[in-house]
């Protein structure tokens, strides 16, 4: 009873972060550059380079382009969240409630996916009408379903990262090192049948990987047991590096406060 | 019945020294100190700048993990039971961090409302009465970063009892606070005690914690050296008065042979505009006034004043003693 009351109280604690994420996002610029300007850009020249190709080829690009931004988003905001909060001296007021910290990123990253899977959305329309080719989805239904899990793999991996924040502001590095290997590894753009056979291992185990397979598929009219199939893998890993993350935010937030780092000096 | 127990609490910080050759200084920050509160109590900390206080505040509230020794709190173990204790507890660090500067007062309480897993409902009837209570009605609906300092200040405290702890810790609450302000939250602070809760409060203002604490302790280097009522702690310099002498120009040739004399117990100097102030603490009350003034010949001399002595002077005694 009380860990189910819990969950209701951590789940109102996504959406509030969430909330305030958007607010503090509607005053800051550069957000505004990074979801709606620059993907508009992004949108506008990839249909002007395609708009001789078939709808194969665009939806691929699409949504390969798509996962690029909805995972640059989740990698880049979970890693923030913490250095972010500590930089204000929140991170403490944080650590002080009954909230777990995981929760409360989950929110943040959350809310800003959200609003540039929005965003990309809009930007894809605008420049399909602009260029008067609009893509179509063979598989509506798959592609929705497999979208929201593909959001939630996103975060669950870019979530991993995060808590090595608080220890050390220097893994900024390993996130940008990050970003580019999992578009390759995670056949956001192309097939991993085209990349060396040792690298196959790696991608199964990326969830990117699954999120970029079951939406190629459902875009494109593959078959559904795949894509069921990739859902399926999508979820497995969900929760295994959910597991891993509650565990790795829980011994780094201890070591945090042996080392008194929970608060810039 | 014991609310907060401390045995032998240490903790020592790893510095890193020197930007290139990067060496490590241990830093005994508090150095094995016990303590208890009673339940209801209002304890104050005292001691100067780098004594501890803050370190053994956070040790208190979880925020750092003890390199020795032991705490309960409500009968739970701070680290062991930490998640569990910290519904049960709130605190003011002091100073403007802490908040999220790009959302309004209001905002700031409705999210810490929910990271502390109060109902939403309760929240929002809440919030009005806490903001009335610390004098921010009329700002609430403004964003934090327009605040000044005192009304950071004053969300704090908003912040702290929001969860409606049984256990607070008040870090230097009123530092920055206008006196009016300061007034209005000792006040605050009175009538959290008339609920019965356990408060612990740092402070540097001696006439603060005289007013207010039940029990004091005073900690200088990382140890405790003196702990009792105010009453008892002034009853260290009770046999003595202090001698106040206005003084223009520098005077520290002379202290040396000052403190040198058999009537002069403690000597403190304090600045006051152009001129300072020696803060002299005698067993000769009146009659070391003669005497002194002749030693400090050739020097300008304003008001005399020999009065009794307070918190402030016993605080001073038990600090430079250590030295
Ligand atoms: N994070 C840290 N790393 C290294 N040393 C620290 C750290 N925090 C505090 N110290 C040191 O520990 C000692 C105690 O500091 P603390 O902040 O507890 O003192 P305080 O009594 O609160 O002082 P103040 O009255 O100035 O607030 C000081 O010598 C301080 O320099
Ligand atoms: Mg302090």
């Amino acid at each position: 009873m009380s860990d189910l009351s819990n969950l209701r109280a951590n789940l109102r604690v996504i959406f509030s972060a969430a909330e305030m994420a958007l607010r503090s996002n509607l005053t800051d610029g550069f957000v505004f550059f990074g979801i709606v300007i620059q993907p508009t850009i992004i949108a506008l020249l990839a249909f002007w380079m395609l708009r001789d190709q078939g709808n194969d080829a665009i939806i691929y690009v699409v949504i390969g382009s798509g996962m690029t931004g909805l995972w640059t988003m989740a990698l880049f905001i979970s890693g923030q969240a913490i250095s972010g909060e500590r930089w204000t001296g929140t991170l403490e007021m944080l650590v002080a409630t009954p909230t777990p910290l995981y929760i409360v990123v989950i929110g943040k990253t959350l809310a800003n996916v959200l609003q540039s899977l929005v965003a990309m959305v809009a930007t894809y329309a605008l420049a399909g009408l602009v260029f008067g080719v609009l893509p179509r989805i063979l598989r509506p239904g798959m592609f929705t379903l497999s979208l929201f899990f593909a959001v939630i793999s996103y975060i669950s991996f870019g979530l991993i990262i995060s808590p090595l924040f608080v220890l050390n502001p220097q893994v900024r590095r390993l996130q940008n090192g990050l970003e580019f290997p999992v578009y390759i590894l995670g056949g956001f753009f192309f097939p991993i049948a085209l990349l060396p056979g040792w690298t196959t291992p790696l991608s199964y185990i990326l969830p990117p990987y699954w999120a970029a397979r079951a939406l190629h598929g459902a875009s494109s009219g593959g078959a559904v047991s795949d894509i069921l199939f990739a859902i399926g893998m999508m979820i497995l890993f969900i929760l295994i590096y959910g597991m891993i993350t509650a565990r790795l935010f829980q011994r780094i937030l201890y070591k945090a406060r042996v080392e008194a780092t929970l608060v810039r000096q | 019945m014991n609310v907060i127990e401390v045995s032998n609490l240490r903790r020592v910080y790893n510095a890193n020294v020197g930007a290139i050759r990067r060496s490590h200084k241990e830093i005994v920050a508090v150095d094995g100190i016990s303590f208890h509160i009673e339940g209801g109590e209002l304890f104050g900390l005292l001691g100067p700048n780098g004594a501890g206080k803050t370190t053994t505040v956070k040790m208190l509230t979880t925020m750092l993990i003890p390199t020795d020794g032991s705490i309960r709190i409500l009968g739970l173990d701070v680290v062991r039971d930490a998640k569990k204790l910290r519904s049960r507890i709130g605190f003011i660090y002091g100073g403007e961090r802490g908040l999220y500067w790009r959302l309004s007062g209001i905002d700031n309480l409705r999210y810490f409302g929910s990271l502390y897993h109060l109902d939403p409902q309760a929240t929002r009837k809440r919030i009005p009465e806490l903001l009335e209570m610390v004098g921010l009605s009329e700002r609430g609906e403004e964003k934090v970063e327009g605040y000044s300092r005192g009304m950071k200040q004053r969300l704090h405290v908003a912040r702290a009892l929001l969860h409606d702890p049984e256990v607070l810790f008040l870090d230097e609450p009123t530092l920055g606070l206008d006196p009016v302000g300061a007034r209005d939250l000792r006040t605050i602070i009175r009538n959290l005690q008339a609920e019965n809760k356990t408060i612990l409060l740092t402070t540097h203002y001696m006439l603060e914690a005289d007013a207010l604490c039940q029990r004091i302790a005073v900690i200088n280097k990382g140890k405790i050296v003196a702990e009792g009522s105010p009453a008892e702690l002034k009853s260290i310099v009770s046999d003595l008065s202090v001698i106040e002498v206005e003084v223009f120009g520098s005077v520290d040739d002379f202290l040396p042979t000052l403190r040198a004399q058999s009537f002069v117990d403690a000597l403190s100097i304090e600045n006051r505009e152009q001129k300072q102030v020696l803060l002299i603490q005698s067993p000769a009350g009146a009659e070391a006034v003669s005497p002194l003034l002749g030693l400090l010949a050739g020097v300008r001399v304003g008001k005399v004043i020999v009065r009794e002595p307070t918190l402030e002077d016993a605080y001073i005694r038990l600090v430079e003693e250590d030295v």
